[in-house]
């Protein structure tokens, strides 16, 4: 679906923030990218839809060279990406305006656009924000509606850079979940985060340092890597208890550290089964 | 002396069809020195709070006072040591060390002591000084975040306050500032955090204030949230309760993986012991 070849990238102030890098994402794949800050990752997102050109390498989307000018209508129409801080996106007057925005762009017939508005704000809930400024709504507001967005768009591949950050556990476990449910229906998703937490079923974690990819595998094998900490990385709770309780005797599965829920299950299983 | 609110209420919009409350009623005593965090879902009207803090917004009714002084003097901003929940909004200058030099200078410290402070700051955010001259609009994410901080942490504040600090910062970066947040506290600033990040922040909150739909619906101490039954709470925790609701005779009040630790292993002992003397008889 999207592949970069020796993609290479420095702002026009100097600062290089991409080095070399190869990647190919599938269709339908669930993609994590984490790193430190300043590894590079937004830089990465960015040019997934064309909105960076890297300045060696290239990148291809299902066949389209981003750096085709005449290609960047149909690459926008696969690719959408929501952003770190939703305000950057912010466009229209109202809730109602921003959203109708992006079908607008594509192009879509009117009815298109308004069933895309409708369906994003009854799914949200947010029906009650229809004609607010989307600058007054709170930052968790803000960041839902922009996902509410992206996801009524129901574009091939799904770009999300930090989108729960501003989210209660719930609302950012309740977005996780739309997502996935799309990803399911052959959506590609590529996801950046920082809360490591959220990725315990994704296909593949890219781990990024400095501009480039260090390390690369699924969660399990990422997770026991004995590099993470020097790249900016630490274990999500409960993996870290699992792995401190293996070496005391006491094996929870991989599956099971996906929950406090399923983690307790198997826990009591292990204590209590006389 | 304390930061202390009375019967605050606040609605935006105020007499027009977009007309939102989004607090109501709200009695608070923050004192010096305490580390408090501010929980509660998206909307909720945790930001509106901390705006009050420092008179950038005006209560509708009820008061306001910063050590007894009104929110808008000149002393009490300079108590206040504020960072945004988009800390890009906050910036404004054109190098990062205008930018944390800002606060310093702006209250009438002298070039040399605003320079001492800034390199401090620099340090408790762990940049290193080429981020000096760089412009705060062409940093990552987490990077403005970090530059957003340092300005606050170098007015040296009595109170800092804080909409979400930790979210853009790496898993590494979350550890390193919460270590500093932590120092500051320990030197006798009140910090005060607007927060999703439970992992990180519940060991070292002290006291508790939830918000749902503009009221406090909790406040009060972290043990005494434990026992309310509330949530959110850190997965760690969420995992203990689990187990006590469950019938292990584990204590849920647990809040970092070691502790999880020697608490499940403790209880695995117990459990042995119980059983070996009972098969014994
Ligand atoms: N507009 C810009 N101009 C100049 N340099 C930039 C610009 N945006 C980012 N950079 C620099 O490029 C590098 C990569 O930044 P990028 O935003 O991709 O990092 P990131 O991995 O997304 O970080 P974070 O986790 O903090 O969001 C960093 O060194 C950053 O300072
Ligand atoms: N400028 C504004 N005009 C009108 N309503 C506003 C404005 N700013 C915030 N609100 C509304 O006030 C309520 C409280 O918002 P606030 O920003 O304090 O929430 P919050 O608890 O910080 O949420 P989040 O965790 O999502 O940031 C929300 O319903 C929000 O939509
Ligand atoms: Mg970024
Ligand atoms: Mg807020």
């Amino acid at each position: 679906m999207i592949r970069l070849e020796k993609v290479s990238y420095s702002y026009p102030d100097g600062t290089p923030a991409l080095e070399n890098i190869n990647l190919a994402i599938k269709k339908g794949e669930f993609i994590a990218i984490i790193g430190k800050n300043g590894s590079g990752k937004s830089t990465l997102a960015l040019h997934l839809n064309g909105l960076l050109k890297p300045q060696k390498g290239k990148v291809i989307i299902r066949g389209m060279d981003t750096r085709d000018i005449s290609k960047l209508p149909g690459i926008r129409k696969l690719v959408g990406i929501v952003f770190q801080n939703p305000e950057t996106q912010f466009v229209g007057r109202t809730v109602e305006e921003d959203l109708a925005f992006g079908p607008e762009n594509l192009c879509l017939p009117p009815v298109e656009i308004r069933k895309c508005v409708d369906m994003a704000l009854a799914e949200t809930g947010f029906e009650k924000y229809r004609y607010r400024s989307p600058k007054t709504l709170s930052g968790g507001q803000g960041q839902f509606v922009a996902l509410a967005g992206i996801l009524a768009m129901r574009p091939e591949c799904l770009v999300f850079d930090e989108v729960t950050s501003m989210l209660d556990p719930d609302s950012g476990t309740d977005v996780l979940e739309r997502i996935r449910k799309l990803q399911r229906k052959g959506k590609t998703v590529v996801y950046i985060t920082h809360n490591l937490e959220e990725l315990h079923a994704a296909d593949r974690i890219i781990v990024m340092d400095k501009g480039r990819i260090v390390l690369e595998g699924d969660p399990e094998s990422v997770f026991a890597d004995p590099s993470l900490q020097s790249l900016g990385l630490t274990l999500p709770s409960l993996i870290e208890l699992a792995a401190r309780l293996k070496t005391c005797g006491v094996a929870i599965p991989w599956e099971k550290t996906s929950s406090p829920h399923s983690f307790a299950e198997e826990i009591c299983q292990l204590f209590l089964k006389t | 002396m304390p930061i202390i609110l009375e019967n605050v209420s606040f609605s935006y919009s105020k007499k027009t069809p977009l007309e939102t409350s989004a607090l109501r009623n709200i009695n608070l005593r923050i004192e010096k020195g305490e580390f408090v965090g501010i929980l509660g879902e998206k909307g909720a009207g945790k930001s509106t709070l901390l705006k009050l803090f420092n008179g950038l917004l005006n209560p509708e009714t009820g008061t306001v006072r910063v050590d007894g002084l009104n929110t808008s003097s000149r002393e009490a901003k300079r108590r206040i040591g504020m960072v945004f929940q988009q800390a890009a909004d906050q910036l404004f200058c054109r190098t990062v060390y205008d930018e944390i030099a800002f606060g310093p200078l702006n209250f009438g410290y002298s070039r040399k002591e605003a320079e001492e402070r800034v390199l401090e700051a620099l340090e408790a955010v762990y940049l290193d000084q080429t981020m000096l001259h760089r412009n705060p609009f062409s940093l990552s994410g987490g990077e403005m975040q970090r530059v957003a901080l340092a300005s606050a942490l170098a007015l040296r504040p009595d109170y800092l306050v804080l909409d979400e600090p930790i979210t853009g910062l790496d898993p590494v970066g979350k550890k390193e500032i919460l270590e500093t947040l932590k120092k500051v506290k320990d030197e006798g600033t009140a910090v005060i955090a607007v927060t999703h990040n439970l992992k990180g922040f519940f060991p070292l909150l002290e006291k508790i204030v939830l918000i749902r739909e503009g009221k406090i619906a909790f406040q009060g101490t972290k043990e005494d949230y434990l026992k309310t039954g509330c949530v959110p709470l850190p997965p760690i925790t969420s995992l203990m309760r689990e187990l006590k609701e469950r019938g292990l005779p584990v204590n849920p009040a647990v809040f970092t993986v070691e502790d999880a630790l020697q608490e499940i292993l403790r209880v695995r002992s117990v459990i042995e012991k119980e059983s070996t003397s009972n098969t014994g008889k």
